[in-house]
């Protein structure tokens, strides 16, 4: 290039096909479901826990409970359990009636509560989330838990 | 390919500068490298969980004489497992009704006799779950509970729990 004084170009084409490729890759893989995820848990490890069916998949509230009976919901801790989960329980309601002009405050929800606990959570704790959630119409549960230890 | 590009030089054509595009994908790229954080696989075991029902305590006076009932009267539907930690908050001892288990492998042959029989009364289970018991050892009771099969060979899946006091024994 010097010795020539002409000016080199580069050919940037393959270097941007490659990068191209590899932000179709990463967008592809990418899962904004795991902000919602408090993952510095340690779940429970359990046999019988199935991976997570999809289909016909319906609203889904996301309770990260740690080992202090602290609920983290996207990384906030929320001081006020039963408020958050009274008000989480409204808006699912007032959503299922703008579908559905015959649900009555009295019907179940049919939105999924999906409990990830810490494996060292106390049953005293833990049992004052379900029971908010109770107390406001969910019904329908999901207990996270590992199929197997983690490096296993 | 260079006498290409001379021969577009020399017809007018225009040479896209692939500088700025190249910058952005390079950003993108680093944005997606730097948030990728691959979330671990995880299972769940799904419950329909009743709605809370009253709990009658069982009165002291009202006990005979080798009654270890010792906190809810529940209708005939309902199968009662009491879990009690030990004292790391593990899984110590277990009760179906009022008849001791040892281990979960007898937890698990126990229901089985009780839910698969013909005319078993039984459409769910309650587990009294003592305050202090840890998560983990709840999870391997309900893992007992959810590979269970009713008599018409449904799995079972209406499960309740209720806590029990902590001086409970």
């Amino acid at each position: 290039m010097a010795s020539s004084g002409k000016e080199g170009e580069p050919d940037m084409v393959p270097m941007l096909d490659m990068v191209f490729q590899l932000i179709t890759f990463f967008m592809l893989v990418i899962n904004f479901k795991s902000a919602s995820m408090d993952l510095e848990l340690k779940l429970p490890v359990v046999g019988s826990a199935r991976p997570v069916d999809m289909k016909g998949s319906k609203d889904m509230l996301v309770l990260n409970i740690n080992e202090l009976g602290q609920l983290k919901v996207f990384g906030e801790v929320k001081e006020d359990i039963e408020g958050y989960i009274a008000n989480e329980g409204a808006a699912s309601r007032l959503a299922v009636r703008a579908k559905d002009r015959d649900f009555k405050d009295t019907d179940d929800l049919p939105s999924n509560v999906v409990v990830r606990a810490d494996q060292a959570t106390p049953f005293k704790l833990l049992n004052r989330v379900i029971k908010a959630c109770q107390d406001n119409g969910f019904r329908n549960f999901s207990m996270k838990a590992l199929n197997k230890k983690p490096g296993s | 390919m260079s006498r290409r590009r001379r021969k577009k030089h020399d017809a007018g054509g225009v040479e896209v500068n692939l500088t700025a595009m190249l910058d952005m994908a390079f950003q993108l790229l680093a944005f997606f490298v730097l948030t990728f954080k691959p979330a671990p696989i995880e299972g769940q075991i799904s419950l329909r969980m009743p709605p809370p029902q009253p709990v009658v305590m069982a009165r002291t006076k009202d006990k005979k004489a080798g009654d270890t009932n010792k906190t809810v009267t529940t209708g005939l539907d309902s199968l009662v497992i009491s879990a009690f930690p030990n004292k790391s908050g593990g899984l110590g001892t277990m009760q179906v009704f009022d008849q001791p288990v040892a281990t979960l492998a007898g937890l698990d042959a126990e229901l089985r006799d009780k839910l698969t029989a013909a005319n078993t009364p039984f459409e769910q289970v309650v587990i009294q779950v003592h305050s202090g018991l840890r998560y983990d050892a709840l999870m391997s009771v309900i893992d007992i509970c959810t590979r269970q099969k009713m008599a018409d060979g449904k799995p079972l899946s209406k499960l309740s729990f209720v806590e029990l006091d902590p001086d409970a024994k």
